[in-house]
């Protein structure tokens, strides 16, 4: 019950905090008028700013004048679709990371859709705080260097040891908690959604139910945030988890 | 009408080409027995001539001049049609060749050489010319008329026997065709009620003795198990519709109550909220629905390789095992030591065991126990179980749970949307192996055996 309140607050400092300056340029390819309204009132909202094309051609027109950060295009589009665009894109040495949306479910599109250039792929009906997560996912690219050291706050994280430590305790964890927490130091301050911990970190995708990584959030956050500390892991309800970087 | 009809049938097609190769047997008959004929008399009457040649060169000069003056009346006349004697110089003596036949030489040769007459049409006849003691020569002629009489008997004969054979053959096939025709009018007098939207209608298929009957039993089974999958799909989309309708009901339900109960911030929503949980639910069951769809339908394997059964369960059962852990029940692994490898789609492959996994723990009580184990079988190819020591299912319902919406009795209080064991149905069947629903161990719960070739 503590990580609900604690969650609220998360939630709502994470919007907040960036609501002056724009976060970012957002190109969305979308022919379903509804649908992108939906999602340029969404991104709108936290700060983003979205221009919006409806066909495969003025889309790659406006990814090809540049200054997008991140593409959100849909699979199916007329005349030009998706795919195409983001070949088309690719081979003229664009590297503007894209979300592939598709009402499609086939068990190898999503392979097509990454394999075309897209760099994460969501299928419709999606709820749309998971969108957000994605986007904002791809705004920050995660830190993959090759240090063998990560930091995060109170956080220490050995990669060829395979240890943590928090303000130089050191925590004993399973190989899959260490994994998934490694994933989360790699993307401090970042809504991570249910979908994206078990595509990324378990890389599965139909998973009868989601709340199994809540389970295991919470076993790791047991761990992690021992009594009296202050919370490093938060929950953000209804989308999923952050792991949260002390001032 | 009815003749073009009529033509446009196979029987009939059929009876013509019949018609038409005993016709190109019969004239290859008759060429044959022409020509025979033809060398046969040809034959005859070179013997005939060379004979009587001989016979008269070895009577007296003055006998034979008789013979051949008194050859009218003779029985000679029978086969020596002319007669003529010239001397050396080819001038007539005596017969009723009248001139030396051009052409002729004195070598004892039949040749056949056209005659000349003072009047009327010339015609062939075949002569042979022998050269006597006294140096006269003696010609013998046989005319072509007997052979041209034969001839003639034969094409008539030919004609006569050609032309009704022909026609009742024609008939024959005519009504065998129209026979068939009648019938296959029949089948598609029943094609058209089946089309208009009778599908209980049948070919009429006798007791399938020949061909097209055979046919109309083959297109009736088709029937059957076109109208089978019919009846299932309607039952699927009823309950679909009723699998849809009850969560829309309640979130419709739950939306008026909150816009009829007032203005306050909180409640409404509470409300939102829970309508969008019900929604999400909607949306579960339909996305559930078209990945069954379309792993059912498809027959692509192309993301198959070579994957080690045993590492798939780890990977599985260390997804599980927390949650396992918090509701109170043993997750166990049984594998050998060594890899158990078959050749599948491991995302699928995923789904199917985190699916039976997540059954079994919904269904077993605290305390209990599930197990997951995989065996290589002697045989070949490998067998993965996962038993639990849950509710069971009743040996009656365990077929039915394979099939999409089923929710046995006793599970209708857990949460789900009963499409989870179709899916593992759908993928089984992708990777050709076979899904039973058994007895846990100890008579207890439930084991799924997957049995791959």
């Amino acid at each position: 019950m503590t990580d609900e309140t604690a969650l609220e607050t998360a939630h709502a400092g994470h919007d907040t905090g960036h609501d002056t300056l724009p976060r970012g340029a957002v190109l969305l390819i979308e022919d379903d008028s509804t649908i992108a309204e939906e999602i340029v009132a969404e991104l709108s909202g936290h700060g983003f700013d979205v221009q919006h094309r409806a066909t495969g051609d003025a889309g790659l027109a406006a990814a090809l004048a540049g200054g997008v950060d991140v593409m959100v295009v849909d699979r199916l589009l007329p005349g030009m679709d998706g795919l195409t665009v983001i070949e088309t894109m690719r081979q003229r040495g664009i590297r503007t990371p894209v979300l592939v949306l598709s009402a499609l479910s086939a068990v190898d599109d999503r392979v097509t859709g990454l394999k075309a250039g897209g760099d994460d792929y969501l299928s419709k009906p999606f709820a749309m705080e998971e969108l957000l997560a994605r986007v904002e996912a791809l705004m920050r690219r995660p830190d993959d260097t090759r240090n063998t050291r990560l930091r995060v706050g109170p956080l220490e994280m050995d990669l060829i040891e395979r240890r943590v430590w928090r303000d130089g305790r050191e925590i004993e964890l399973l190989p899959r908690e260490f994994r998934l927490l490694e994933y989360l130091m790699r993307r401090p301050d970042q809504v991570l959604t249910r979908s994206m911990l078990l595509e990324d970190v378990w890389q599965y995708r139909f998973i009868p139910r989601t709340n199994l990584v809540d389970v295991h959030i919470g076993k790791l956050r047991r761990k992690v945030d021992a009594p009296g500390e202050e919370p490093l892991i938060r929950s953000i309800r209804g989308t999923g988890f952050l792991l949260r970087v002390p001032d | 009408m009815f003749l073009t009809e009529l033509f446009r049938t196979a029987a009939f097609r059929l009876t013509l080409m019949a018609v038409a190769a005993m016709a190109g047997v019969m004239v290859m008959q008759f060429a044959l027995v022409y020509t025979q004929m033809e060398a046969v008399e040809s034959h005859r009457s070179t013997e005939l001539l060379r004979g009587e040649a001989r016979l008269l060169s070895e009577m007296t000069p003055e006998h034979l001049e008789y013979v051949i003056r008194k050859r009218a009346t003779d029985d000679m006349r029978l086969v020596i049609s002319s007669a003529g004697l010239f001397d050396s110089g080819h001038a007539v003596i005596t017969g009723d060749l009248r001139s030396w036949p051009r052409g002729l030489k004195a070598d004892g040769k039949p040749h056949n050489i056209e005659i000349y007459p003072e009047e009327g049409a010339p015609y062939p006849m075949r002569l042979l010319a022998v050269t006597l003691t006294d140096g006269n020569i003696l010609v013998l002629g046989r005319s072509f008329h007997l052979l041209a009489e034969q001839k003639l008997m034969l094409r008539h004969a030919t004609v006569l026997a050609a032309v009704p054979t022909l026609l009742f053959a024609l008939l024959l096939g005519m009504v065998l065709s129209h026979r068939a025709l009648s019938r296959v009018k029949d089948m598609h007098e029943a094609i058209d009620l089946i089309m208009a939207g009778d599908i209980h209608e049948r070919l009429p298929a006798g007791k399938e003795r020949d061909d097209l009957e055979r046919l109309a039993g083959s297109v009736n089974r088709m029937l059957d198990r076109l109208e089978r999958l019919m009846d299932g799909m309607r039952e699927v989309g009823n309950d679909i519709a009723h699998d849809l309708r009850t969560p829309l009901s309640r979130v419709r339900a739950k939306l008026e109550r909150a816009l009829s109960t007032g203005s306050q911030q909180e409640a409404l929503e509470g409300a939102v909220a829970r309508a969008v949980d019900d929604l999400d639910q909607c949306l579960a069951i339909i996305t559930a629905l078209l990945r069954i769809a379309e792993i059912e339908s498809s027959r692509r394997r192309a993301g198959f390789a070579v994957l080690d059964l045993g590492e798939l369960v780890a990977d599985v059962v260390d997804l599980y095992e927390p949650i396992a852990e918090t509701e109170g029940i043993h997750l166990l692994t049984q594998r050998g030591p060594s890899a158990v490898t078959i050749d599948g789609d491991r995302h699928l492959l995923i789904e199917l065991l985190a699916n039976l996994v997540d059954n079994a723990i919904k269904f077993t009580p605290e305390g209990g126990q599930v197990t997951v184990a995989v065996l290589r079988r002697p045989a070949g190819g490998a067998v993965l179980t996962v038993a639990d020591t849950g509710i069971g299912i009743a040996r009656e319902e365990r077929e039915a749970v394979l099939s999409r919406f089923y929710r046995s009795d006793k599970s209708r209080h857990v949460p789900g949307n009963g499409l989870g064991l179709s899916l593992v149905s759908a993928i089984a069947h992708l990777h050709e192996a076979s899904v039973a629903v058994e007895e846990g161990p100890d008579g207890r719960g439930t084991c799924f055996r997957i049995t791959f070739q």
